[in-house]
């Protein structure tokens, strides 16, 4: 475990350190500010479900740039070759690299968390809604880092990588968009499998087990493939 | 130290590395040696455990490639280029090498110390790698492969792209490190692993072509005898003498130095026939008188140009 610390403290580091990192982080606060403010004078109300129906989207510009570089630059820059000679198995550093953004996605998640207090100051907000949806909005972000982590694995350019992460976001966010226009057997399956629907459910203030498993088994499935493209890679 | 077995590595149907056979000494830096394309980055690849051979293993320290972690733990890696990562500064960086390594936290600052003192980095401990020169990065990427203190250093062509002076240090540095530990370097330039090896091996297309000191080499690629005498008085009855005394001996080029001296090229195939003394023999016995007798070898960069099919 010392590895996967180890990469995640040189992963914050550069987060932290470069442009690149912070610009990223900056933008994604300006824009779900920009989202909150707009739709709470807009109802007049003392309620975030708006922010919480825009965040999906959010996700899906943002998490891709935060993680378009992950892999890429250490595949473009030859720095995976040391890693990969370094006494580290490939999940160490599968896991280092996705514990390094979720915490990132964390700390922006928890910096959002000034909304709701400050909507507490102004009226009567339900906390134990609104904390559900913030632990579903979370494991959802949890779920799209895994997915834009394997994007990252595919490429050595970060722009690719954020071009295919962006797309398969998307692609997870349509289909459930188009979910009741398609034939009632595809329909199922959506539901069943779609995270954005899950993340809907939770964010009606319900934690099911159902809703747990989906995130866990979603982001166990990308963690996996993209170790197995990192394996591969060393194959052909 | 190293071994390496029939080692093969096939990209599709192309062979980069075939059968290859070799064995580094513990303490002795090896060089590998070959034209660019010839197999050199992928037979360090595989021993570092970065490639998986296609057949045939290797092993370092007693460990097989298979054994993949314990080999990490035992060899130090430079690649070709020096990878590091460019938005951290050096101490950060060698901190974060020496934690992928698992040294302790105790113990860690101490390593740093050591291997800064020895790379010559403590000026630039503190800057970021981007704004190094290249020279600087190199030492860096090697300061970062010795810091879990490796018996085994691989080293994929480390003065690739410096200045001069800074290929006298680094070549320095190497000679230094070889003092203690096994090291196996790559390059295509010829005076670097004479300057810094004790043995080297020449691959091409991927198969080994030669291995053994420079000397014997260069004996193996003259494959006989070669002197260059000046003879006075008698030249042509001497060398008339030598030929019919001994029909292998191929007498070359001549050329006279005054009316009465010639400069002559004597070859005979056999490197162990005695050449040297049969000439002189031959010059007593005539009459001539040897005014001076050199023996020609083969410079490395002939082994290397006959070896791996390059013609000048």
């Amino acid at each position: 475990m010392s590895a996967v610390k180890a990469l995640c403290q040189k992963e914050w580091r550069i987060s932290l350190d470069t442009p690149q990192g912070y610009v990223v982080s900056i933008a994604f606060l300006l824009a779900s500010g920009f989202f909150f403010g707009g739709n709470l004078f807009l109802n007049g109300q003392a309620d975030m479900r708006h922010w919480f129906a825009v965040l999906p989207l959010l996700f899906i510009f943002f998490i891709p740039a935060m993680s378009m570089r992950l892999l890429a630059d250490e595949l473009r820059d030859g720095t995976y070759e040391l890693l990969a000679t370094m006494p580290t198995r490939t999940i160490d550093i599968v896991l280092g690299k996705y514990l390094s953004l979720l915490g990132h996605i964390t700390l922006l998640l928890g910096l959002t968390l000034i909304y709701p207090l400050t909507l507490s100051l102004l009226g009567d907000i339900d906390m134990g809604m609104t904390m559900a949806s913030y632990v579903a909005a979370w494991c959802l972000a949890a779920c799209f880092a895994a997915i834009c982590l394997y994007a990252s694995a595919l490429t050595s350019q970060a722009m690719i990588a954020y071009i295919v992460g962006l797309m398969l976001l998307l692609f997870v966010f349509l289909i459930s968009q188009v979910a009741p226009t398609l034939p009632v057997a595809i329909q199922n399956v959506v539901v069943l499998l779609g995270p954005i629907n899950h993340f809907q459910s939770m964010n009606r203030g319900v934690v099911s087990l159902d809703d747990m498993m989906l995130f866990v088994g979603v982001t166990t499935v990308f963690l996996t493939l993209t170790w197995f493209e990192l394996e591969r890679r060393r194959w052909r | 130290m190293i071994k390496a077995d029939k080692l093969c590595r096939k990209y599709g149907d192309v062979f980069a590395v075939q059968d290859l056979d070799f064995e580094v000494k513990r303490g002795e830096v090896m060089g590998l040696l070959g034209p660019n394309g010839a197999g050199k980055s992928t037979t360090m690849k595989m021993l570092t455990c970065f490639l998986p051979p296609s057949s045939g293993d290797a092993s370092i320290d007693g460990f097989s490639l298979s054994e993949s972690l314990q080999v990490r733990r035992r060899v130090g890696y430079l690649p070709e280029h020096a990878p590091s990562y460019h938005e951290l500064d050096v101490q950060a960086y060698l901190q974060f090498t020496g934690k992928m390594h698992g040294i302790p936290k105790a113990t860690l600052a101490d390593k740093i110390g050591e291997m800064s003192r020895a790379c010559g980095l403590e000026q630039v401990m503190y800057r970021r790698i981007e704004e190094l020169s290249k020279g600087y990065r190199q030492r860096v990427g090697l300061a970062a492969s010795m810091l879990h203190d490796p018996a085994c250093l691989i080293l994929d062509e480390p003065t690739t792209g410096l200045d001069p002076n800074q290929i006298v240090e680094i070549r320095k540095l190497i000679r230094h490190l070889g003092e203690q530990k096994t090291v196996l370097l790559s390059s295509h330039i010829l005076p670097e692993v004479q300057a810094v090896c004790d043995r080297l091996m020449i691959i091409d297309k991927g198969q080994l072509q030669a291995m053994g000191t420079t000397d014997e080499l260069a004996k193996q690629a003259q494959g006989g005898a070669r002197l260059t005498v000046i003879l006075r008085n008698h030249v042509s009855q001497t060398l008339d003498a030598l030929k019919s005394q001994f029909a292998d001996i191929e007498v070359g080029e001549c050329n006279d130095i005054d009316e009465q001296s010639s400069k002559c090229a004597i070859y005979h195939p056999d490197a162990g026939f005695g050449l040297a003394e049969e000439v002189f023999k031959a010059a007593v016995a005539n009459d001539a008188i040897l005014l001076e007798m050199r023996s020609e070898h083969a410079s490395l960069e002939d082994v290397f140009r006959n070896l791996t099919g390059v013609k000048s």
